[in-house]
């Protein structure tokens, strides 16, 4: 097999990645507006998306901040972000012998979504760490260019709602989920975790329960085995 | 608002994430996992988005939507077949984008 060059890699990620290029360009886009609208200059949205990229823990800022508690602001978007832990966790096997620089960048550009394009293309042999780089520039450059967008135009752009585009990144979701169910095991994980995650949404938070119904999945797929 | 206060907030959340972020893959890149650990990471992927789909779809904006009138569900089946026949992501996430409109649409 041959080892395909880091730029032909690096583009093959970037490819990969232009759904959620599309998807966080327009939830980017919300970001900023919502941002403006909170007291948030240009520059200050702008470098909030650039530099943390945290998209459920950043409306959550925006949210708790006007209150002025930084200390409770700060513990509550951490606490939103622990589900990184895990997903980190996920991709270190992957990341063996990877230059520290290199794993810095793959960890800054992990969100929900890199992470499902990543995990899934390891899983199937392909990715590399330049592709695993792609997918997590195209992704970053779409959430801070779609802030930049949002927090310039504010209200001029309309609501990006009527695109459609909130389908962008459910839909996607869809395809990597339909992309990762090679086997009985896999299907069986698969209904698991959706029934899990539905069920433990009526008692805690949203992100709880994705990560709990992941938690839940493979700690009974490993024991039964 | 206060600079100060924004810009502390940035900064906090910018550290904040990059540690949680980084830690593990810091940490557990160093070693051989066991097998059983293996086995059990290997699970996550596939659970988190079958987890992230069933929210999105069923229970999308945190608002359950267990009817036939929701355009989340109908346009989940287009999305899924145009993958399953083309195994093109952009393709998929664009038929998707378009069946959810159509579904809106209809349904008012």
């Amino acid at each position: 097999m041959t080892v395909p060059a880091p730029t032909a890699s690096f583009a093959r990620g970037v490819k990969l990645g232009m759904p959620v290029f599309l998807g966080y360009m327009a939830l980017g886009a919300a970001f900023g507006l919502m941002a403006v609208s909170a007291g948030f200059s240009v520059l200050q949205a702008t470098a909030c998306s650039a530099l943390v990229i945290a998209g459920a823990g950043q409306y959550l800022a925006i949210r708790m901040i006007p209150a002025g508690d930084l200390a409770a602001t700060l513990l509550a978007t951490g606490v939103v972000n622990m589900r990184y832990l895990l997903f980190s966790a996920t991709m270190a096997p992957y990341l063996r012998g990877v230059p520290r620089w290199h794993q810095g960048l793959l960890a800054f550009t992990l969100t929900d979504e890199t992470f499902a394009i990543n995990a899934a293309d390891a899983r199937a042999g392909r990715a590399d760490r330049f592709s695993m780089l792609g997918v997590g520039a195209i992704s970053w450059l779409g959430w801070t260019l779609g802030t930049l967008t949002g927090s310039l135009a504010g209200s001029a752009i309309g609501d990006p709602k009527s695109w459609g585009v909130e389908f962008a990144l459910p839909a996607m979701f869809i395809a990597l989920l339909i992309g990762q169910l090679t086997g009985r095991r896999e299907i069986l994980a698969a209904g698991l975790a959706a029934v899990v995650a539905l069920a433990l949404s009526l008692v805690v938070p949203r992100d709880w329960a994705l990560v709990a119904a992941a938690v839940v999945v493979a700690t009974v797929l490993t024991a039964v085995r | 608002m206060d600079p100060t206060l924004v810009w502390g907030l940035i900064a906090g959340m910018a550290i904040t994430n990059i540690v949680v972020r980084a830690m593990p893959i810091a940490v557990m890149s160093r070693f051989e996992l066991p097998e059983t650990v293996r086995r059990w990471l290997s699970y996550v992927p596939v659970s988190v988005m079958a987890a992230m789909v069933a929210l999105e779809v069923v229970k999308p904006g945190d608002r359950w939507q267990i009817t036939l009138a929701n355009p989340y569900l109908l346009a989940a089946i287009p999305t899924a077949l145009v993958y399953r026949f083309t195994r093109s992501f952009l393709g998929a996430t664009v038929a998707g984008i378009a069946s959810f409109l159509a579904f809106r649409y209809l349904l008012g």
